[in-house]
């Protein structure tokens, strides 16, 4: 185990190199200068050339690309050349909000996606598991923004329940992630159903149904833990994705969160600022993988077997 | 048997951990939760006595009023009310009045002498001196930001006492007392500290209180304030993007104020009878540029032609309702200097004809940049003028652009036609005219040595009768050799719940608040 974990962490370390550099090279391939985003049109040609300097933009690209990873190694992400501010500490302020709505969108996506799975599953070709199926199905397609707007125009403007926008209080975080679980159940509930569907045809199901086993036990001992693997990589790779900040939710529902602080520095041409979320969001996601791929071990023995071979 | 009941215990014991990281976010205090120091929801339709709370079309970047944020509407919304200027315009006469300074002089044509205001105290207790105001002018010019070019004439800015500034130039200014309604004034012993404004101190009638950034800034009222007491106890700027929320936290009461809505949202708005809604004609206005460094637009008779091929009252009533009329001058009515123009009557028979003189019976084909979210209505407004220019064979094709973009190729003259708005931010026809237009500015590779001349000499003279004259020889050049298309001029429309009083809009689309009341 120690020797798989030991590798996944190389593998890792190499893919945040990756990104890193990918990230410093595509901001700079795009037109733009973020010396005259900053100082604007009306700079003199020399305010653009000395801010550039300072900035060490007009340094060889290779120098400030060595620079840069160093400064990252030694978790120096530099200060945000828009917001005036060290990046780390920028980027602080705002992680544990979008870290918040993402987890909590995900605790309810999977608190309605595994009951509705399940019992679609168990009632195959029911009236249930077709409602179960159109909800999902529904809840895979509609626009996030649309489904935001719409639960703010219900909860908000009709019923006055809940607060439209801001970051304020546990009201204000109903609306952005329920509507993030709710596109998300979409997803899930059919993967829970499908995997369901394959476990509960398996001979060991029909062996402990056989035995005797309460019914109940027999999907909650038997046939669930079975079809956790897929189920949880997706949920892995989607925490992923909205630890990254879900910009049109955030925007929707004034959600101070990461989306928004990268999208408006990748506007503003703010290369600190970008490197710096994007560092952070692929660590994240890096993270979040490999506790994913670590839980395999636990999820099913099998998996820690055939890797200790 | 036993070897799988463990197995069991520990897959369940590792699932438990996985929901209890799920719920950990939430009871971690990364966001305050019920029962602890949040302030409520507040399920009633209006706040408390006392708050008045404003969401502004856009988020606040930085309070600096200086740096590189210090022309943008958000920035000085927030900083209009907690620091002062040595003077403002005064929103109905356009007449610069006494504000930290209560009078001025100039002995001679390069010389400016202001008398501080006495006893003026900044919101820490500090007191107000020359030395603050010679430190923010100072401090302007040295960031580079764009309001440094308003003071490029400046020679020194000498305090030979406390309450006194003198402000030398090496040429006259005629635009003096519109730089300094712009100039807010921060105390020299701490402005230059890095984070001051972040937590900043000035001498206005609201004092900081915090900021948390893309979310809101709170302002609480300065009850020494040495002017009329401010309205209202607290002021908040409440960051809302999105267009359908910000209107919805209006019509439930969690703002009360707001403003830069799309025109389609307006008429709802105003049958609803908590609201009222105000409109003003503002500062911004709507323009099509010619880059008039490649053919065919620098022949006037196609730049005409482009002119006339538009029907700019149409496009105004059917496109801009409530938000915007057909312009009349190169700059807006609000402004100072600006002189109306005959109106390019909208006929596509004289556009074709001048096309044809020009050399182009069968029209041509260009392209035109723009970037979206510069106004309201701009796709709509785009997708209109290219039809138009259709119907006389002129072919555009919409070029849309990320900002950064854009304004590279702005700047780089990499375009045919550019499409924007641009606001007078100094409500003086200087800041639009000889910032863009003056073959200096390099703006639209267009050079008239006669018009370079008038607005130098505008700029360089103090008697505003003389420079309204200079300005109206300048309009009628702009205008008249079609240097671009002035189509329409911008109302800011503002809309706030009916137990606000006192609100007096501003062409600025710098909202003030000083003296708004609620119920």
């Amino acid at each position: 185990m120690a020797a798989y974990a030991a590798r996944r962490l190389a593998h890792s370390v190499l893919v945040l190199w990756g990104a890193l550099t990918v990230i410093f090279i595509a901001i700079r391939v795009v037109p733009g200068d973020p010396a005259l985003a900053i100082l604007g049109p009306d700079a003199s040609p020399a305010d653009l050339s000395a801010l550039r300097a300072r900035l060490g933009l007009d340094r060889p690209i290779v120098i400030q690309y060595l620079e840069y990873l160093g400064r990252t190694v030694r978790l120096d992400l530099g200060n945000s050349i828009r917001l005036e501010a060290p990046v780390l500490g920028v980027i602080m302020e705002r992680f544990p909000l979008t870290a918040l709505l993402a987890f909590t969108a995900i605790v309810l996506a999977v608190g309605l996606s595994f009951p509705l799975g399940i019992l679609a599953a168990l009632k195959r070709h029911s009236v249930i598991d077709s409602a179960v199926s159109a909800f999902s199905l529904v809840g895979q397609s509609v626009p996030s923004f649309w489904l935001g707007i719409v639960l703010i125009l219900i909860f908000a403007r009709q019923l006055r329940l809940l607060p439209s926008a801001g970051a304020e209080s546990w009201k204000h975080l109903i609306l952005p992630s329920l509507t993030l679980a709710l596109i998300f159940t979409g997803v899930l509930t059919r993967l829970v159903r499908s995997g369901m569907l394959e476990v509960l045809a398996e001979d060991y199901v029909r062996t402990a149904h056989a035995k005797g086993l309460a019914p109940r036990l027999v999907v909650i001992r038997h046939a669930l833990p079975n079809m956790l693997i897929p189920v949880v990589t997706v949920i892995g790779l989607q925490l992923g994705h909205l630890l990254g900040g879900a910009v049109i939710i955030e925007t929707v529902f004034g959600w101070p969160g990461i989306g928004r602080l990268l999208v408006d520095a990748i506007f503003h041409r703010d290369y600190p600022l970008v490197q710096g979320a994007v560092f952070f969001i692929t660590a994240g996601f890096i993270i979040i993988n490999l506790m994913v791929d670590l839980s395999y071990g636990y999820l099913d023995p099998r998996v820690r077997l055939s890797r200790n071979d | 048997m036993q070897n799988l009941e463990d197995r069991l215990v520990s897959r369940r014991s590792f699932l438990c951990a996985l929901l209890g990281l799920g719920l950990a976010g939430p009871l971690s205090g990364c966001l305050p939760v019920a029962g602890t120091s949040v302030q409520p929801a507040r399920p009633t339709p209006v706040g408390p006595a006392g708050q008045l709370t404003v969401a502004m079309p856009f988020r606040v970047v930085a309070i600096d009023p200086h740096g590189a944020q210090g022309v943008e509407r958000s920035t000085l919304t927030v900083a209009r009310h907690i620091f002062d200027t040595l003077v403002f315009r005064d929103p109905f006469t356009g007449n610069y009045k006494p504000a930290l300074a209560i009078e001025w002089s100039i002995p001679d044509q390069n010389t400016w002498v202001f008398t501080l205001r006495p006893d003026v105290r900044y919101h820490d207790g500090s007191r107000l001196t020359s030395a603050d105001v010679k430190a923010c002018i100072e401090r302007v010019l040295a960031l580079k930001g764009p309001p440094a070019p308003l003071w490029a004439a400046l020679e020194a800015v000498e305090t030979p006492d406390e309450r006194t500034v003198r402000i030398r130039t090496r040429t006259p200014v005629g635009t003096m007392l519109a730089n300094l309604a712009l100039l807010y004034i921060a105390p020299a012993s701490r402005v230059n500290a890095e984070g001051f404004f972040n937590n900043p101190v000035g001498t206005g009638p609201f004092k900081f209180v915090s900021w948390r950034r893309d979310a809101e800034i709170r302002l609480e009222a300065n009850t020494n304030y040495w002017g009329e007491p401010p309205g209202v106890q607290t002021l908040v700027f409440k960051d809302i993007p999105e267009v359908a929320g910000r209107v919805t936290a209006l019509e439930t009461g969690e703002v009360d104020f707001t403003y830069g809505l799309p025109p389609d949202q307006l008429p709802a708005l105003r049958r609803n009878p908590e609201l009222e809604l105000v409109s003003v004609a503002s500062y911004t206005y709507y323009f099509v540029w010619f880059n008039h460094q490649r053919p065919p637009f620098n022949d006037v008779r196609v730049r005409k032609a482009m002119w006339h091929a538009l029907d700019i009252a149409t496009m105004a009533r059917d496109l801009l309702k409530d938000v915007g009329k057909p312009a009349q001058a190169p700059i807006p009515e609000t402004v100072f200097g600006f002189t109306p123009q005959a109106p390019y009557e909208y006929n596509p028979a004289r556009a074709r004809q001048l096309l044809r003189e020009a050399g182009f019976p069968e029209g041509f084909e260009t392209t035109m940049q723009w970037n979206p979210g510069s106004g309201p209505q701009d796709r709509e407004l785009v997708q209109a003028m290219i039809s138009y220019w259709n119907a006389i064979g002129v072919k555009v094709k919409s070029l849309e652009k990320e900002r950064a973009q854009w304004l590279k190729d702005l700047l780089d003259l990499n375009w045919d036609l550019n499409f924007q708005t641009n606001s007078v931010q100094t409500g003086d026809a200087d800041f639009t005219l000889r910032r863009l237009y003056h073959s200096g500015a390099r703006r639209l590779g267009y050079a008239n040595p006669n018009l370079d001349r008038l607005l130098d000499e505008a700029a360089t003279t103090l008697d505003q009768r003389r420079r309204l004259d200079l300005y109206a020889q300048a309009q009628r050049i702009l205008w008249e050799e079609a240097v671009g298309i002035f189509p329409f001029d911008l109302l800011e429309v503002y809309v706030f719940r009916k137990r606000l009083s006192g609100f007096v809009p501003e062409p600025s689309g710098i909202p003030n608040f000083r003296l708004v009341r609620v119920l």
